[in-house]
């Protein structure tokens, strides 16, 4: 290419710069059309959002050419069969792609009975309906298929009735139905408690809240940080509103405690003037800010029931939850493939949610389901109450019904630092397929130095074929206060938004118990430090990077996951905000353009063992 | 003729750089992944392979962006970019985004993506970054419009779509240069984009909505008739009939053909624009697109009525030259854009 003269004139100063159009013509941007900064990438298409490497671009563009021709005509054959039956991963990147389509069209097709695309839930009935048509695109007119409540797996539980006969099977009946389980399913419970007892919460409290934070946790910066905001619709009271809570915080920042008072009393009497979401995250804010400034103690993180409890309420308001359990059970089910036993462990079983619906899924897997074992964890009940062996039980039960081989134990841990691989009765590799599991859970451990490398690090000893995690889209753990305010201020907007968007009267339970659930994690990122801070979210770059670094490769979610996503959420009434994304081959959910949360997978590296 | 070729494959790959050879045909096998024989679109795969890139309030190479819902009824929302600020606080506020313009005139150009009607938004990474692009070139804030697509929604939701931007737009205070205390905008768009912007414009005619000047790039236009240069260039440079068929039969009503004033707005059924108060337009036409003859009536058309037209005619060009800066041009038409825009700015400051 020819060379140009310099002058980036994006980054000229706004209105002060040299003169009109003629002089801009000779003002000729400077883009590197070779290489180079990023190991031979093509910038210019990098910056579209493909990777190629210059070297391969000529062979790309054969590849390229190949498939076209392959393709042909607009209503043949292989066409057909690439738009039906293709599943892409990592649309990004084009050598990989261009070289998977085109061995799509040689290979012949693989026997739908073999195939590994289980499908969850809804979408696999559907398919089973239009067995022989092939209209992928659905109606959605037809309302009766896609009734959630009639959906199995997301009804939670089975109706409650007399329990089941005992089955018709050789195997010895499930554990649960035993009040002494066999010693294989599990070990005697009351001892392994107290050994874990190790309470993060007892831990001394600190009075002195500094205004930034002194985690000496490694925060991993994001490559780029981005900050993608959404607004929705400029109101000047909104306006000043925000502002005033921007003021408060910084305030905060600089120790300023009798302007913050003022400021955050201010902000209180605003938001009576305001409806709605913004209302509603106004006042969640200003409480936060106000427990900082008068340095209320944090509510008792121990509160586990209570949260779950919310937490349900949130799941039955907007689709965050299922999105995460729906994409980390399909990236599962893909990658357990047709092994005959499947061991999952849950870093957060809570009410065990996500599980029907996988176990559904392999209930209908063709050539029939696993053995499925699910180490639940959770944490120890103020009540000394088993939550765990509960939720176990009815999992159990659902089990029965749909004719899966199911084995339950619960593990009691404080923290998933207290985890040590050996108490968990690891199959070997050969025996089980081990799948982990964690929603939401995983930020927690970055409030403790040091926790996040012994989870990681256990995890890699328990030899997974995949780990699924889900996390929420936010750079919540930044060092200074103000940053970390202003990003959960956006965080949550966003949230309450789409919460609002969802349809649901503001004085049902499932609502106002959901703003309860997010207004906790609100208090907890603003007004805690320390040890008690533990709401501490990271974007999915900077997961990326810690997982990348501690010896895990990314396993992709393709385009079968993103297009079931995609039509679970179009179920939800206010359906339409809600977007799915795919992220170099982790699902991110957001709303509108404002990604939320993140979906990723992994395998160990091939090289592991260097731990 | 079946595009596809060998013959074809070599004529367009002599006329563009490699990488965009490799950008236009990766989206031309997508698209045709995407269109089914039965007229219907298979839009989850077109979400899932379509490269996105987020709002960025964070300057980058002196622009920020932020995206904004303007209508709750129909999720409509805009991406909108602004040129950074001269003295940067620590980090924008959530305040800051929507400052009041600064100087005495602040171009404010609507901007409708291409894609047929059918493909991509505002947060495309093509689309994004020609937008970035546009702002440090015009020194301009640009209101990026992610408008409903065909075939889940035909006409006339992208005007409808369109046509609320440009309510939103004009009735914004904080976007009124300060010279006059208005809103100084520009419609521009690319294929479907363009044609977006001569119907919007045309809404705007008698509303009391100012719109100041038209880009149209590479605008998609047509009609029953097949034309010279489509039956030239069918199938040769990435795009064949077929395909704009498909297109437009998704997008208009159903039962209409290809004479409807919305893909034929100088044809048998179209509206005269004579003694209106219409823009002044910019047509960008590219030599070696198809659909050149459609676009060229068209700007000979306005003139017919008498309205200003800058017929910009790149005879080498083939569509999506502008995505990628690595031709010359990509460099005139930024020029005249340029120029286009901030002619008016000179003219008004003296």
């Amino acid at each position: 290419m020819k060379k140009r003269d310099h002058q980036d004139s994006c980054s000229s100063s706004y209105g002060g710069d040299s003169g009109g159009p003629s002089s801009y013509g000779k003002a000729k941007v400077v883009w590197e059309d070779e290489l180079d900064a990023s190991g031979g990438m093509d910038e210019l298409l990098a910056v579209l959002g493909y990777k190629v490497r210059s070297s391969d671009m000529a062979d790309v563009a054969l590849k390229l050419e190949q498939l076209e021709m392959v393709m042909g005509q607009e209503d043949g054959a292989s066409l057909s069969q690439l738009q039906n039956d293709t599943v892409h991963y990592n649309p990004s990147d084009l050598s990989a792609w261009v070289q998977t389509m085109l061995s799509e069209v040689n290979a012949p097709l693989t026997d739908p009975a073999q195939s590994l695309q289980t499908d969850l839930d809804f979408s696999s009935l559907q398919n089973y309906v239009n067995a022989e048509s092939k209209q992928t695109q659905l109606r959605f007119s037809d309302d009766s298929e896609y009734d959630l409540s009639a959906i199995p797996g997301l009804a939670a539980y089975p109706p409650r009735s007399p329990p089941p006969p005992p089955m018709q099977q050789p195997e010895p009946p499930p554990p649960m139905q035993q009040p002494e389980p066999p010693p294989p399913m599990q070990q005697p419970e009351p001892p392994r408690n107290k050994r874990l007892k190790t309470a993060i919460g007892s831990s001394s409290t600190n009075p002195n809240l500094p205004s930034s934070s002194s985690s000496s946790s490694t925060v991993i910066a994001a490559p780029e940080s981005t900050r993608p905001v959404v607004l929705v619709d400029s109101q000047e009271a909104g306006v000043r509103l925000v502002h005033t809570l921007m003021a408060c915080a910084e305030a905060v920042q600089q120790e300023n405690l009798k302007l913050a008072e003022a400021l955050v009393k201010h902000v209180g009497l605003l938001a009576l003037s305001q409806a709605g979401a913004m209302r509603k995250v106004a006042t969640c804010f200003a409480e936060a800010l106000a427990r900082r400034i008068y340095k209320i103690r944090p509510q008792d993180p121990l509160e586990a029931t209570y949260n779950d409890i919310l937490q349900m309420h949130f799941y039955e308001t907007c689709p965050y939850l299922k999105f995460a359990h729906f994409t980390a059970n399909q990236a599962i089910l893909e990658a357990i493939g047709t092994t005959n036993r499947v061991h999952v462990i849950d870093f957060s079983l809570k009410q065990g949610m996500q599980w029907p619906a996988l176990m559904q899924a392999l209930a209908l897997r063709p050539g029939g389901p696993p053995a499925f074992r699910l180490t639940g964890i959770g944490p120890p009940q103020p009540d000394n109450t088993d939550a765990l062996q509960q939720v176990g039980w009815k999992l159990a039960q659902l089990a029965e019904t749909i004719g899966v081989k199911f084995e339950f134990r619960g593990y009691v841990a404080s923290s998933l630092a207290d985890l040590d691989p050996a108490m968990l009765d690891l199959g070997s590799p050969e025996m089980e397929t081990i799948s982990v599991n964690s929603v939401f859970e995983l930020h927690r451990l970055l409030a403790c130095p040091g926790a996040i490398e012994k989870v990681l690090g256990c995890i890699k000893a328990m030899k997974p074929k995949i780990v699924t995690i889900v996390e929420q889209e936010a750079s919540h753990n930044g060092p200074v206060f103000l940053d970390r305010f202003t990003e959960s201020l956006h965080y949550y907007s966003s949230l309450f938004d789409s919460l609002e968007g969802s349809g649901l009267s503001p004085d049902s339970e499932d609502m106002m118990m959901s703003e309860v659930y997010l207004g906790r994690q609100i208090c907890n990122v603003v007004a805690c430090e320390g040890p008690d801070r533990l709401e501490r979210h990271e974007t999915l770059a900077q997961w990326r990077s810690r997982m990348g670094s501690s010896g895990f490769d990314p396993v992709h979610l393709g385009s079968n996951a993103f297009k079931q996503a995609s039509m679970l959420l179009a179920l939800f009434s206010g359906g339409d905000g809600y977007r799915v994304e795919e992220n170099n081959g982790c699902l991110m959910l957001g709303w509108h353009t404002r990604p939320l949360i993140a979906t990723s997978a992994w395998q160990l590296s091939p090289t592991v063992g260097n731990q | 003729m079946a595009g596809g070729s060998e013959a074809n494959v070599n004529e367009s790959r002599r006329v563009v750089p490699l990488n965009t050879w490799v950008l236009i045909s990766k989206f031309k096998i997508d698209y045709k992944l995407l269109r089914r024989p039965d007229g219907t679109f298979d839009r989850h795969l077109a979400e899932y392979l379509d490269r996105k890139v987020p709002a960025n309030a964070n300057p980058v190479g002196g622009v920020f962006s932020f995206d904004m819902i303007i209508n709750r009824g129909t999720s409509l929302q805009v991406r909108i970019y602004r040129p950074s600020f001269e003295q940067e606080p620590h980090q924008l506020s959530i305040t800051d985004l929507e400052k009041p313009v600064d100087a005495d005139i602040v171009p404010v150009i609507v901007f409708f993506h291409g894609g047929s009607f059918a493909h991509s938004s505002a947060n495309s990474a093509i689309y994004d970054t020609l937008c970035r692009r546009l702002v440090g070139i015009c020194k301009a804030i640009v209101v990026s419009v992610s408008y409903r697509l065909a075939p889940e929604n035909r006409y006339p939701c992208a005007y409808d779509d369109g046509w609320t931007a440009l309510e939103w737009v004009s009735t914004r205070s904080w976007l009124r240069s300060k010279i006059d205390s208005k809103v100084h905008i520009y419609l521009a768009g690319d294929s479907s984009g363009g044609n977006i912007v001569h119907n919007v414009a045309l809404r705007a005619v008698d509303s009391g909505i100012e719109v100041l000047g038209n880009i149209l790039l590479n605008p998609m236009f047509g009609g029953v008739e097949r034309t010279e240069s489509e039956r030239r260039l069918d199938g040769k440079y990435f795009v064949t009939l077929r395909d704009r068929d498909w297109y437009w039969r998704a997008f208009l009503p159903e039962g209409a053909d290809r004479d409807h004033p919305a893909c034929n707005p100088f044809g048998p059924y179209g509206k005269s624009l004579k003694g209106i108060n219409f823009p002044k337009s910019l047509v960008v036409v590219a030599g070696l697109d198809l659909i050149q003859d459609w676009q060229l009536s068209y700007a000979s058309g306005l003139e017919k009525y008498g309205h200003k037209v800058k017929l910009l005619f790149l005879k080498q060009a083939t569509i999506g030259f502008y995505l990628l800066p690595n031709n010359d041009h990509f460099y005139t038409l930024m020029d005249e854009i340029n120029s286009f825009i901030n002619s008016d700015v000179n003219s008004n400051s003296e």
